[in-house]
This record gives C-alpha cells, sequence and structure tokens, in this order.
C-alpha cells in the first residue's frame, strides 16, 4: 500500500512539472500568434493594428499578468479544457480528437506487430544462441535499429512511392474518392497507413527482439526448462509453452512503455508521409505559433506516456508474484 | 598513441571500417569548409546540375554545390553531437559521483529529477524547446544535454556507490582524503570507461536529434544541415519525376545512415574493447 501511494505522488509530481513546463515554455517562444506573416503560396496575411492585437490579447486572456494566467491555465486543465485554438478557430480537445483517430490506430498497428514480430525473432533467436542465425539476425537488428526512423521513412517513400508507385505519396485516403462497398473504403485506408505503419514497426522492432532475446536466454539456462526437455517434450512446446510465458513479463511492461515512443516517433514519420494525424498538425501548431494548440498536443502525448507509465507499473506488480508480496 | 593503435588492430573489420568513415567524416568537416571550391550558401552553377567535374556532387534547385552543403552538414552534426554528448558526459558524470559519494536528500532529489526527465517524451518537448530557444545551435546542445545528463549520471552514480564501499576507498578517506582527490584519483579513472561508451551512444542521440529537428524544418533555417537539405529536396515537388534525387536525396541520406552505423559499431567495439557491460 504504501508504495502504491508512493508511486502515485511520483506520477502526480510529474504531470504538475510537466504542465508547469508546458506553460511556460511557449511565452518565452519568440514570435507572437498576431504578427505571423506568411510567405506561402496560398495564405492570406492578415495585418492588425496596434488596437486590434491589443483587444485579441485582452479576450484570449493574454494581457493578464502571468501569475494570474499560470493560475488559470491550472484551473482550466484540470478541469479538462485545453482551451480554443487561435489559428485552426476549433476547441483544442475537439482538434486532437479529430487527429487521434489517424494517429493512434497506426501506433497501436506497429506497437502491436513490432511486438509479435520481434518476440517471435527474440525467441528463435536465443533458442539458437551462437548459431548462424541468432549471429546475423542480432547483428542486423542492432545496426538496422540505430537508423534514424524518418531515413527508413524516406527510404520507403521514395522507393515504394515514388519509383515504383505501389503506394500513394501522402494522404490517409484518396480524396474526393467514391467507394462501391465498405471494403473498398477499408482497402483505400490501409492502402495509405501500410507505409507509415511498417516504417514504425521497423524501427521498433529492435527493442523488442533484444528484450526477448535476453529474458528468454536467461529463462532458458533454468532448472525447469531442463526438467521439460529432459521429459522429452516437443521443442515448439517447450519454447512457446514453458519458457515464453515466464519470459513475457517484462515484454509486456515494455510494451506499454513503448507507446509512450511510438506516438513521438509517429510525430516524425506522418511529417516524411504526409499523414493527417497530430504529428503534422503540432508542426502546423510550431509554424502558426498557435500556444494553446502546442501546449494540448504536448500535453496530450505527455499524459498519454504517464498513464502507460502507471500501467506497465500495476501490470508488473499484478503479473509477477515474486513483486507482488 | 600506442593503445589507440591497440584498439583499432582489436576492432572488428566494421569497427576499422567506421573508424575509417569517421576520419574522412571529420576531414570533411574541417578541410571541406575551409578549402571549398563553392560556396554553401551562395549559388555557383545553374540548378539541378548534374554531378561533373566541376560539382563534384551537382547542385540543388538553387544552383549551390552539393559537396560543400555536405561538408558544411558534417560540420554541423559533429559539432552537435559532440558538443552535446561532452557536456552532458561531463556533467553527468559529475552529478552522478556526488550524489552516489553523499548520498541522502540530494541524491534523493536528484534522482527524482532525472525521473521525471525520462519520463517527459523527448522529441515532443525538444520540438517545443528549439523553438523556444530559437534555433541557434547553441541552444540545440544545450536542450539535448539538459535531456541526456540523466543517462551518464545513473551509471556513474551505481559505480561509485559499489566503489564507496571498498576498502582503499576507505584507507584514502580515513588519512583524509576530500571528495576532490577522491573523485580525481579514484572515481574519475573507474567512472571513466563505462561513461566513455554512453558518451558514444550520446553523439549518436544528438546527431539524430539534430537531424530529425532540422528535417521538420525546426533547425537553424540558415545554417546547411543534412536533414534540412532532406526535408528541401522532400518537399521539392517533382522530386518523385525527375532524376535530380540521384545526387539530391541520395547525398545527405547516405551521409546520416552511414555516420550513425559507424558511430553505432565504434560504440559496441569499445565496450567489448573495454570489457563493460551496460
Amino acid at each position: 500500500m504504501k508504495t502504491t501511494t508512493k508511486k502515485t505522488l511520483e506520477y502526480l509530481l510529474t504531470l504538475f512539472v510537466i504542465i508547469t513546463l508546458n506553460f511556460f515554455i511557449p511565452r518565452i517562444m519568440p514570435g507572437d500568434p498576431f504578427t505571423f506573416v506568411s510567405s506561402e503560396e496560398n495564405s492570406v496575411n492578415t495585418v492588425y493594428s496596434d488596437e486590434e492585437v491589443a483587444r485579441l490579447k485582452e479576450y484570449y486572456g493574454l494581457d493578464k499578468p502571468l501569475a494570474e494566467q499560470y493560475g488559470n491555465y491550472l484551473k482550466n486543465t484540470i478541469k479538462g479544457d485545453f482551451g480554443y485554438s487561435i489559428y485552426f478557430n476549433d476547441t483544442v480537445l475537439n482538434l486532437i480528437g479529430g487527429r487521434i483517430v489517424y494517429t493512434l490506430p497506426i501506433a497501436l498497428a506497429s506497437l502491436v506487430l513490432s511486438c509479435v514480430l520481434g518476440c517471435l525473432l527474440g525467441c528463435v533467436s536465443a533458442y539458437h544462441r551462437n548459431r548462424f542465425f541468432d549471429r546475423s539476425s542480432y547483428l542486423l537488428i542492432t545496426v538496422f535499429s540505430q537508423i534514424p526512423s524518418f531515413i527508413i521513412g524516406i527510404f520507403f517513400l521514395f522507393t515504394f512511392a515514388g519509383k515504383l508507385g505501389w503506394f500513394p505519396l501522402s494522404g490517409a485516403m484518396t480524396i474526393f474518392a467514391t467507394y462501391d462497398t465498405p471494403l473498398a473504403q477499408i482497402r483505400d485506408i490501409l492502402h495509405h497507413a501500410f507505409l507509415p505503419v511498417l516504417t514504425l514497426t521497423l524501427a521498433h522492432i529492435g527493442e523488442f527482439y533484444l528484450l526477448s532475446r535476453n529474458s528468454m536466454i536467461s529463462v532458458l539456462s533454468k532448472d525447469y526448462i531442463t526438467t521439460a526437455k529432459a521429459k522429452g517434450l516437443a521443442k515448439k512446446r517447450v519454447l512457446y509453452v514453458h519458457a515464453l510465458k515466464n519470459a513475457v513479463l517484462p515484454i509486456i511492461t515494455r510494451l506499454c512503455m513503448s507507446l509512450g515512443t511510438i506516438l513521438g516517433g509517429a510525430v516524425l514519420i506522418e511529417n516524411v508521409f504526409n499523414y493527417p494525424g497530430l504529428g503534422t498538425m503540432m508542426r502546423q501548431a510550431i509554424t502558426y505559433r498557435d500556444y494553446t494548440l502546442i501546449q494540448g498536443i504536448f500535453l496530450f502525448f505527455a499524459v498519454s506516456v504517464l498513464l502507460m507509465n502507471a500501467l506497465a507499473d500495476i501490470l508488473y506488480r499484478k503479473l509477477d508474484p515474486r513483486v507482488a508480496q | 598513441m600506442k593503445k589507440v593503435a591497440k584498439f583499432f588492430n582489436k576492432c572488428s573489420l566494421g569497427g576499422k571500417l567506421s573508424i575509417l568513415f569517421l576520419i574522412f567524416l571529420m576531414l570533411m568537416a574541417v578541410f571541406g569548409t575551409i578549402f571549398a571550391r563553392h560556396s554553401a550558401f551562395i549559388p555557383s552553377g545553374s540548378a539541378f546540375t548534374a554531378p561533373n567535374s566541376e560539382h563534384f556532387l551537382g547542385t540543388d534547385d538553387l544552383g549551390i554545390d552539393l559537396w560543400a552543403q555536405l561538408c558544411e552538414g558534417a560540420k554541423l552534426s559533429l559539432t552537435i553531437g559532440i558538443c552535446s554528448a561532452l557536456l552532458s558526459g561531463i556533467a553527468g558524470s559529475f552529478i552522478g559521483i556526488i550524489c552516489g559519494y553523499y548520498g541522502g536528500v540530494l541524491d534523493k532529489i536528484v534522482m527524482r529529477i532525472s525521473d521525471i526527465l525520462i519520463a517527459i517524451p523527448s522529441l515532443p518537448l525538444m520540438i517545443v524547446m528549439g523553438v523556444f530557444f530559437g534555433a541557434a545551435i547553441r541552444n540545440i546542445i544545450l536542450v539535448l544535454a539538459i535531456f541526456s545528463w540523466t543517462g551518464p549520471a545513473r551509471i556513474a552514480r551505481s559505480k561509485v556507490i559499489s566503489l564507496k564501499e571498498e576498502k582503499f576507498i576507505k584507507i584514502a578517506e580515513s588519512y583524509g582524503g576530500g571528495i576532490f582527490y577522491l573523485t580525481f584519483k579514484h572515481f574519475l579513472p573507474a567512472v571513466f570507461p563505462i561513461v566513455m561508451v554512453s558518451f558514444i551512444r550520446l553523439i549518436n542521440r544528438g546527431i539524430v536529434s539534430e537531424a530529425s529537428l532540422s528535417f521538420l524544418g525546426l533547425g537553424d533555417p540558415t545554417a546547411k544541415s543534412w536533414g534540412l537539405i532532406l526535408n528541401h529536396a522532400i518537399s521539392f515537388k517533382a522530386i518523385y519525376f525527375t532524376d535530380f534525387w540521384k545526387w539530391w536525396l541520395v547525398g545527405p541520406f547516405a551521409a546520416i545512415t552511414l555516420t550513425v552505423l559507424s558511430i553505432a559499431i565504434l560504440a559496441r567495439d569499445t565496450e567489448k574493447f573495454l570489457n563493460v557491460k551496460l
């Protein structure tokens, strides 16, 4: 019980620090939401007079002293009100909600894929330790996982989408398309999501591979595995029933913690593939100095990471009888 | 010098190749920018010139020489990688040594801070901080260092905690050796090899983070970084339908990939050579 309260306090403290950081960072940023001038095509530049700027600042509460703004911000954030985006003209929660439907599926899909593939490879690798398969896959995966994900993404985008034309260059579905059947629509969406998911999966396969390989190696040296082998059980049964069951614990906790890093990686990957998720919106928000939206997106990322860490903690306690006692 | 030669001999083939590549990269960064035939900032030919004897790697959409830009990028990446790793490695080691040696409330506070730093998703915050600090190189290095010192600090701390129970440390203390004496005479030499490996990995982290930030268009827009060249090349609308990618995209792409891989292999070989396990 005592450790639970301590852990909860820790998470609350971290959350508080994040909210505080989140409040101050955009306010020290150079630039101002009302003086943005764009040189891009198709954009209209609005120039405000001093009176208008003053009126807008008063309307958005930006003229109040910093301490008062901070107090209001804390109160509103805890109430779940993340504010109103100045550039997109909508509430931040709505905007995030509109984009998360694109980001979360690709993040979750690549999380599951990289976990399953990485674990399988890791298991086989551990079973054939120091043999050719283990050595080559270990080398390949450790080296490959060093390459930054957006570089892999650019490579895929260029070869498979650009040169070969197998996949679309950008977007999450064909614009203005009409579908004959729901199945065609699903196919179109999967077609667009394939490359981002593949990139994210490859970027994260390494950590699961290494973790499951290490975990399996230590489990395989245990006495109960020798017993199982001595009983004459099939290799597959020993590997997937006896060993994997015991090696899976660190993998489950890592699965929770990885969602955070995958969401972070998705920011980059979405910008490579122009996928309309949170990452591309974050880039727009930064270009337009949209304080509230940047705050909202960052807070969303931070809170989801914290929740996942907490979940990992809880699961670990629940699943491992040695820690639970 | 002898030690360096011994290290080189002990390296795997990949390790030797990566050391040679990294030396080449450093020469590129130092001499490539000083003795450049063309400017990396001012157009020196017509746009989209294919590689020829005049323009070693061709030119981009503004007619700026790409080899000169790659050299500038090498300088930038190496500066950011090495400086941020040095800063966080040195700061982290000292913080770790002090926390491990004294323990108590100070240790608890510092470890709590590092817990918080680890829990915050670094890339989104770095994106936000990159804008908030401005895009100058110095600021990118600072932001990276703020996020990276926790690794070396934890390593140094746990090493010192186990070290301070050793008899020779107890004896040195009883003869009146203070924290400075102990740090420079005993702790640093013991901590150095394990922090070294983490230092090499941090260089990679710095280079990758800089490339990611500038790829998103958040780096210094006037500096010529590899990520920024990629960003320009990808956002050039006709890149997929023309042949320009052969020299415009491949150069920075290969530069980032090879650099990151070489440093990773170097880190692995150093780990083996110094016989440390992180």
